[in-house]
Parts: structure tokens; C-alpha cells; sequence
């Protein structure tokens, strides 16, 4: 409805055939919530926390602005599910997010004012709300306004007054419907847009760009990624904000390494060295993350009478986790990072490259990258083999390298080719990946648990079910590695077939320079 | 879905502006409320300004016709008004064709519990087939009574009535259109009463304001929300609300999101 009309001025408009009343006018306050890389959104749904002065409920709807699951009335500001009363909603918000924090989107301010038209009995027949927006966020510095809303409520009994007034705002006045859910015109009125970001690496390429236009412009979609991250990872909102930094790190020291004679070598030197640097101060924080992430699953994995004991390890995880944040922390904030990232992008956005460009620059963005991807892919398929054969744990690790520098170059320059292809491809690789990680990564946790078991053991107190407990827990863990290394056959053996090898064969060994 | 019979056999005892202020206070708090006008007279319907007609009543009644269909929404959110119908005069004996007399008002209700929290009908006095149904159908009977010698008597006539037929419903008696100044009414007001049923701490005085609700059609929680009267009935509705239990009010009803 138009700006300039007000509740007094709407009275008078719809007085001429029938009474209206003006009635109270309250302030509600209406958050929209979803989780940084807006899982919510994805899944068609949306969160909403309304206070009104009876209390405050958060709702989950659909796009169409329906309730999925009945509201639950809550008290703090949503962040974690885990917290919120046990309901339909809580089980459903919390499967979506799994290890992501709420955030607030945006916050409509509104005010309500109720009116009622009458009929000859003065007796309400339509109730009408009319609401007056004002809305912000924390990207924001003014609050935006948008469009005012006079809301048609249904009472019972009167359906034929609603469609008459309904039909007068429409076809007499021309005021325009609205959308159920206030969603879309908050989230655009602060200047987002749903799916603003995501971890995924999508970057659309032209065939016929010149390799290194092509590898700097994968590299700033993995800057930009980096850098979004910065603040949530700093201020540990949750831990994903730091894998996805870490994520993007380690991407962009495979692009430097794996893309090889494309950007000058001296730019590939030095900031190998310094992304190398970022990979290693990110690290502890991590990798004491991955076990607090686990501890659940860890507890369920003990029978319930030793679950507690293991509340020992979890203080001490929480400990050596908040320690670690708050170094990272400074990390993050200091002149080494921030040279980083602005020493990059002007290589990643200059004209002109600082030094000689590789032998490949001028190439045709596919011939390197099927070349690169060919060859990684002939090396995982030989070592896998090996390993098959062979079985020797290291070998195993250094094919986890191989394969996932292989799915990394996949992932750059997936954009160069038609997605239906690689899809195969890339869930035959990511089930090898699985497989190799969960072997590897046991390993590790079962390794570093037996340090904390050892720290345990060595401090003051009665150690012993706190040591017990982990013992156990480093059984289960083993056992699973040992699973894991007895399902590596079947699962390189659903990778090395006929068919994904021409696959391979057909998408990226004509783009080898040497071959072609 | 909790049902709440306001009865008493006597008439003038307050009962319609009991129900009618009782299910507004409850709307208020957030209860999906339906009142159920169930007196010929069409008190509950006047004050709550909706026409005393029900279309297809008999229907109704026979279970042939949806109580939805014709239920009207009050002046208020959340509270709406299962008008009266001057057949309703007949219901004796439309309710004594049904299979299972004494459960046909139960039986109509159940459709709407996924509507309302709270469901209060306001009942027709006398003692008859009618009130025995609201008797089967209610969780609680709530019972003005005049502190008066005679308003005892039917206070026990219930109670006996109740007992031979075998009827567990709690019943809430409490004290209405209480005169502070009359000696009687606060000797029976201190005084034990029937043991078969629980008195109130509550009490409604006789007040101006509550006979005003004729002409103002609004309950006087509306009207005078700061009165005597109406501070009464949100003491007695607190009270009401504890004993009956299970009520969740929803605290965003009137919210446009």
C-alpha cells in the first residue's frame, strides 16, 4: 500500500460504505536467521524469531510463507539448535545446520496497527493489520523502509465481507499484492541475496581463455572465499568458518603447485611459502575443532556407563581449543595476513604480472588443465594399483595427497566442462577420497588421543576412567582404520573400471599439449 | 482441547458473563477460544454482537452438518462464538434421538480440537438431557453462585444429581454477584461449603459495570478493563486456568508473521 496512508486516513477511505475502528497498535521485532552459507534458504525454508510484547517464537515456514513445524516460544537470541526447548522445529533447524551457527540476516522492525470494518451491527466482519516496516541488519548502517502493508485477516463466518473488501483494495484502489513472507524484500532491502555465499567451488570458464586468465580468475574466487571467512573464523562463530578458510588456503596451494608454468615462477615460489605459513598457523585450532565436533559420536561410541568419564578429555579439548582461537585470532588480524592477502590480489588483479609468465600462460585454458588433470589421474591410477598389491600404509597417505590434488584441479576448471560428465567422475574419486581419509584420519585421532591419554595419566587426580575411557575409544577408532584399510580394494576398484577410465580418457587427454 | 461448562440449574446467577468474560480474558492470553452459546436466550450471542441464527441447527445437532460450518468470529482475535439458535429450545430432544443421548455434544465437539485450546459453553439453566451432556463433554464445570440460601440448595441439587449419575467432572464453584454489604452473603461466603465440590478463592461482586455489557455488547474485560469487575474475573480466570490445566497459550496469536 501507498506511504502516505494512515490508519486515521485508511478509517475514512473504507468509511463511506461501512464503519471502521481503529484499534490498538503494538511493535513487534521480526530476525530472520539461517546459517552463513544459508542451508536453511537451500532447503526451502526459513527462520524467523517474532517478539511481540506476549513473548517471543521462532517460526519455521516455507518459501510460500507457511509453518512447517509448530513454533516454539524461546528466550535468548537463536544461535545453536542444541539450546533451543526439544521440538519438531529444533530437529529439523539442527539436521539442516549440523555444525553452523545462526545468524541474523535481517531484522524488520513493524509496527501494527489493528483496524476492524464493521458491519450495520457494529460488529467486526474483516480485521485488518496495517504495517509499517523498517528494516536492518549488522551490513547496514540506516534502517531501509519498505513498502508499507495492510494485511486482510479472515474472521470466521464473514468470508463474503473479506472477498468484497479484498476485491476493492485490488480492482478499485490497484494496491498490489505482496508475498506472503516479508523474507525476500528484508533480505534485498539490507543488500544480501540467498546463496551470497558457499563453500562450493564453481568458477564459469570459456574454452579458449588464456590459461592464466583462467587459473587467476579460480584464484580469486578461492580469495574471495578466503577472505569471507576472516572474521567469522576470528571470532569463532563456529568452526566452519575456519575449515572453509582452510579449505580455500589449501586449494590455492594446489593451484600453485599443480598448475605448473602458467604464473611467473617467483610469484609461485614466495606465495607457496606464505599460503604454506597460513596452512600451518590454522592448523592446531582445526584440528582440536575435529574433536570437539566428534565428541558426540565419541561418547555414543562408549557403553552409556563410560560415556561421562570422557568429560576429562572433553574440558581439556575446550582448554586447548580456546588457547589455540585466541593465537589464531591474533594471526588473523596481523600485518603478516593482511600483506598476504593484499600482495595477492594485486598479482590476482594487475594488468600486468609482476615477472615472466609461464610457459603455458598463453595456452588455451583446456589444454593445461586436461593435461594436468590427465596426468594426475594416470599417477593415482598407478599408485592405487600399487597400493592394492602392496598395502602399505604410507603409500596409502601419499595417494590421499594424489587423489585430492587430482579433485581439486577437477574442481578449478570444472566450469570447462559439461557437468553431467562429471558427475560420475567426481563421486567415484570422492568415495576413493572417503575411504583414504577416514584411514588416515583415524589414525591420527586414535594417535593424538593416546597424548592426551598420556597428559591425563601424568597430571594430578584419579586419572584411571578418564585413561580407560580413551583406551576404549582408541579401540573403536582403530577398528574402524582397520575397516577402512579392508574396504580400500573394493572402493580403488570402483574407481579403476572401463567406463570411468574413458571417462577420463575422453574429457581430458586430448586437452594434454603433448598429446594433442 | 479443554472444555469448560459454565452452569448452574438457577438463572440470573451470572453465568453468560461469566463465559463470556472468562473465554475473552482466555483469548487474550494467547487460547484459541471457541464459546459456545447454548441458551436459547442468546445472552452470550447479543453481547458478543452476532446474529442468534444458526443456520441448518437441527442438522447440526444430528451430527449431520459440521459445527465449523457455522461458527462466527467474535470482535476479538482468537475468540469465536458458536452462536445460539431459538431451536436450541428443542434440544432435549433432538440429543434424545442420538445413539448415545448423553455423548452426542462430546461427539459434535471432537472435530475442533485441532482448532482450539479451550472451548467454554455457556449453558441453559434447569437440570435435563442437555446439561447431562455438557456434564459427559466438559473437564470442568465452573458454577457461579449467589451467595444465597436457595443458590446452595440448587448447589446441592447438582451435586446430588451428579453423584447418582455417576459424573466425575470436577466442579468449581465461586461466589457471584457478591453484595460486601450484605451480612448473609458474607456469612456464606466464610462458611464451609459442600464438600463435594471446590470453592474458589475468587469471587465476582455485584457491579454496575457487568450489567453494563447490554449495552455496551462487549465483555467488560474490553470495556472497563481496569474495573472491579473485570480485575474479579482475571482473578477468577487465573485461578480457573491453574485448576483446568493443560493450557498452552500461544504467545505470537496476533502476530502478522
Amino acid at each position: 500500500m501507498p506511504h502516505d496512508v494512515s490508519p486515521a486516513r485508511l478509517a475514512r477511505m473504507l468509511g463511506d460504505t461501512a464503519g471502521c475502528q481503529i484499534d490498538n497498535s503494538t511493535r513487534l521485532l521480526l530476525t530472520f536467521f539461517d546459517s552463513f552459507d544459508w542451508r536453511l534458504h537451500a532447503a526451502g525454508l526459513r527462520l524467523l524469531q517474532v517478539a511481540t510484547p506476549l513473548g517471543t517464537v521462532l517460526r519455521l515456514k516455507d518459501a510460500a510463507g507457511s509453518e512447517v513445524v509448530d513454533s516454539i516460544g524461546v528466550v535468548d537470541v537463536p544461535a545453536w539448535p542444541a539450546d533451543f526447548p526439544a521440538s519438531d522445529l529444533q530437529k529439523k533447524v539442527a539436521g539442516l545446520l549440523e555444525m553452523r551457527v545462526l545468524l541474523p540476516v535481517a531484522r524488520v522492525q513493524c509496527e501494527v496497527t489493528d483496524l476492524g470494518v464493521l458491519n450495520e451491527d457494529a460488529k467486526t466482519v474483516v480485521r485488518l493489520q496495517m504495517l509499517r516496516l523498517n528494516c536492518d541488519s549488522a551490513e547496514v548502517s540506516e534502517p531501509r523502509t519498505l513498502w508499507p502493508r495492510l494485511r486482510l485477516v479472515a474472521v470466521k463466518g464473514y468470508e463474503d465481507e473479506l472477498a468484497a473488501l479484498a476485491a476493492r483494495l485490488a480492482d478499485e484502489w490497484e494496491w498490489p499484492s505482496a508475498p506472503e513472507c516479508l523474507f525476500d524484500e528484508a533480505v534485498a532491502a539490507v543488500g544480501r541475496e540467498p546463496g551470497d555465499y558457499s563453500s562450493k567451488l564453481e568458477v564459469p570458464l570459456k574454452p579458449g581463455t588464456m590459461a592464466v586468465d583462467a587459473l587467476r580468475k579460480v584464484m580469486r574466487r578461492l580469495l574471495d572465499t578466503l577472505e569471507r571467512n576472516i572474521a567469522g573464523a576470528r571470532a569463532d562463530l563456529d568452526s566452519e568458518f575456519l575449515h572453509d578458510l582452510r579449505v580455500a588456503t589449501r586449494r590455492t596451494r594446489s593451484a600453485l603447485s599443480q598448475v605448473k608454468h602458467v604464473l611467473p615462477d617467483d610469484v609461485v615460489a614466495d606465495f607457496r611459502q606464505r599460503f604454506a605459513w597460513l596452512g600451518q598457523v590454522t592448523g592446531p585450532t582445526r584440528d582440536l575443532d575435529v574433536f570437539l565436533l566428534e565428541l558426540p559420536r565419541y561418547r555414543a561410541s562408549l557403553p552409556t556407563v563410560m560415556a561421562g568419564d570422557l568429560d576429562v578429555l572433553a574440558n581439556r579439548l575446550r582448554a586447548a581449543q580456546q588457547a589455540a582461537q585466541q593465537k589464531l585470532r591474533r594471526e588473523l588480524g596481523a600485518a603478516p595476513m593482511r600483506a598476504l592477502l593484499d600482495d595477492w590480489r594485486t598479482v590476482l588483479e594487475a594488468d600486468e604480472l609482476p615477472g615472466e609468465p609461464g610457459w603455458f600462460a598463453d595456452l588455451p585454458v583446456e589444454r593445461v588443465a586436461g593435461q594436468r588433470i590427465w596426468r594426475m589421474y594416470k599417477k593415482v591410477l598407478k599408485d592405487g594399483r600399487a597400493v592394492v598389491t602392496g598395502g602399505h600404509a604410507e603409500d596409502m597417505h601419499a595417494l590421499r595427497k594424489d587423489c585430492k590434488k587430482l579433485r581439486y584441479l577437477i574442481e578449478f576448471f570444472r566450469g570447462l566442462y559439461p557437468a553431467p560428465a562429471l558427475k560420475g567422475i567426481i563421486r567415484t574419486l570422492k568415495d576413493l577420497l572417503d575411504n583414504l581419509g577416514d584411514f588416515q584420519d583415524l589414525e591420527v585421532q586414535a594417535d593424538t588421543l593416546r597424548g592426551f591419554a598420556r597428559e591425563i595419566a601424568e597430571g594430578e587426580g584419579d586419572s584411571l576412567p578418564a585413561v580407560l575411557a580413551i583406551g576404549a575409544l582408541v579401540a573403536d577408532l582403530l577398528r574402524h582404520q582397520q575397516a577402512a584399510h579392508e574396504r580400500f580394494a573394493g572402493c580403488f576398484g570402483a574407481f579403476d573400471t572401463a567406463d570411468n577410465h574413458a571417462q577420463y580418457k575422453a574429457l581430458f587427454k586430448n586437452g594434454d599439449p603433448q598429446q594433442g | 482441547m479443554k472444555i469448560l461448562g459454565v452452569y448452574n440449574i438457577k438463572g440470573g446467577v451470572g453465568k453468560t458473563a461469566t463465559a463470556v468474560n472468562i473465554a475473552h480474558l482466555a483469548a487474550s492470553s494467547g487460547l484459541r477460544t471457541l464459546i459456545w452459546d447454548l441458551d436459547p436466550q442468546a445472552a452470550a450471542t447479543f453481547y458478543l454482537r452476532v446474529k442468534p441464527k444458526v443456520k441448518g441447527s437441527m442438522k447440526m445437532l444430528r451430527g449431520k452438518r459440521d459445527l465449523d460450518e457455522v461458527i462466527k468470529g467474535s470482535d476479538y482475535p482468537n475468540l469465536d462464538l458458536l452462536p445460539a439458535d431459538f431451536s436450541y429450545r428443542n434440544m432435549d430432544l433432538l440429543l434424545g434421538e442420538s445413539k448415545k443421548p448423553a455423548l452426542q455434544l462430546l461427539k459434535l465437539l471432537r472435530p475442533l480440537s485441532q482448532h482450539y485450546d479451550l472451548v467454554v459453553l455457556d449453558c441453559p439453566p434447569s437440570i435435563s438431557l442437555v446439561s447431562e451432556n455438557i456434564f459427559r463433554a466438559a473437564d470442568a464445570l465452573l458454577l457461579p453462585t449467589i451467595p444465597t440460601t436457595l443458590s446452595l440448595r440448587t448447589m446441592e441439587q447438582l451435586l446430588d444429581f451428579m453423584q447418582g449419575h455417576g459424573l466425575e467432572t470436577p466442579v468449581y464453584a465461586f461466589y457471584s454477584m457478591v453484595d460486601r454489604r450484605k451480612r448473609l452473603h458474607l456469612d456464606i461466603i466464610s462458611s464451609p461449603a459442600d464438600p463435594r465440590c471446590k470453592v474458589l478463592e475468587s469471587t465476582i461482586p455485584y457491579a454496575t459495570e457487568v450489567e453494563r455489557m447490554g449495552l455496551e455488547r462487549r465483555p467488560v474485560t474490553d470495556y472497563a478493563p481496569r474495573s472491579t469487575a473485570a480485575r474479579a474475573y482475571q482473578a477468577l480466570w487465573d485461578e480457573v486456568k491453574v485448576r483446568v490445566g493443560g493450557l498452552r497459550p500461544l504467545s505470537d496469536f496476533n502476530s502478522p508473521f
